[in-house]
């Protein structure tokens, strides 16, 4: 597993981080991200707060051999959570992978609280995992297949060399020395 | 504004996205001055707004949106994402805080 963090304060209110959260994409910075559609959205009508499921479309080249020990393409989806709490100002977005998510994730987490009137922090962690008990049933299926190729071929080599032999030592005897 | 993943939901995107944005962008500096006592009531208000300014242009977006999700085989990494974190309530804080700076 490996992890990522980082923190800094905008200067800006936090009103108007979370309003530009919703205005984030496109930016020329992250010409990657192509694509942002809303899923599910809840106001909770007691607490007043917003949850938002979103699905990020992302365009990335990966390197050549990711691509081709995964399959990935260059299109990559990721699922993002957003809870916007107007009454303890804190909003917080989780993001998750789904694209080679059979193989990987990437969980990550942002939080924005305000510091000061004009001052908004900023964290951001995120956690990147290999399915381990994937790659474990992979490694066993590979070491089974590698078995059974290693018993036939040992036991057509078996065979074929004791053709080798008999075919070899019955010519040597059939022919008399001259 | 970003597009849709799907070039035919875009337009609907776009009329959703600016009808939230509008409500949103009422709501929240009134949400956050509320009271306690007053949340209830500007939330039912609120929400009941949202529904009523946004929530036909939602269904329409909506049904573009999930025809879309699933021609593109994401409903069922969505789904076994949804399982897998249903994300219902806002997670606990996260472990790293921001640095306090002395200024």
């Amino acid at each position: 597993m490996h992890f990522f963090s980082q923190a800094f304060d905008y200067e800006h209110p936090w009103s108007h981080v979370v309003i530009g959260m919703w205005h984030k994409y496109p930016n020329s910075k992250c010409t990657h991200v192509v694509s942002v559609d809303v899923l599910d959205r809840s106001v909770d009508p007691k607490t007043g707060i917003i949850r938002t499921e979103r699905v990020l479309g992302c365009k990335q080249k990966a390197p050549l051999w990711i691509v081709k020990l995964f399959g990935g393409s260059e299109d990559a989806f990721v699922r993002e959570i957003s809870f916007v709490d107007p009454a303890s100002q804190n909003a917080t977005i989780t993001s998750v992978n789904l694209s080679l998510s059979q193989f990987a994730t990437c969980f990550e987490q942002i939080q924005y609280s305000p510091i000061s009137p004009h001052r908004t922090s900023f964290s951001q962690t995120a956690e990147i995992q290999a399915r381990m008990a994937l790659w474990r049933s992979a490694a066993d299926g590979l070491e089974k297949w590698l078995v059974q190729r290693f018993e036939q071929n040992a036991q057509l080599g078996k065979l074929g060399f004791t053709d080798v032999l008999r075919t070899l030592w019955e010519e040597r005897h059939r022919v008399p020395a001259s | 504004m970003a597009d849709s993943l799907s070039a035919e939901c875009t337009p609907l995107k776009e009329k959703y996205d600016t009808c939230f944005n509008a409500w949103f962008e009422g709501y929240l500096e009134p949400a956050v001055a509320a009271s306690s006592s007053e949340r209830g009531a500007y939330s039912k208000k609120k929400a009941d707004e949202f529904q009523a300014k946004c929530g036909k242009v939602w269904e329409q977006y909506k049904e573009c949106i999930q025809r879309a999700v699933k021609e593109k085989g994401l409903d069922k990494l969505l789904q076994q994402a949804r399982e897998e974190n249903p994300l219902t309530m806002p997670p606990p804080p996260p472990i790293v805080k921001p640095l306090k700076k002395n200024s």
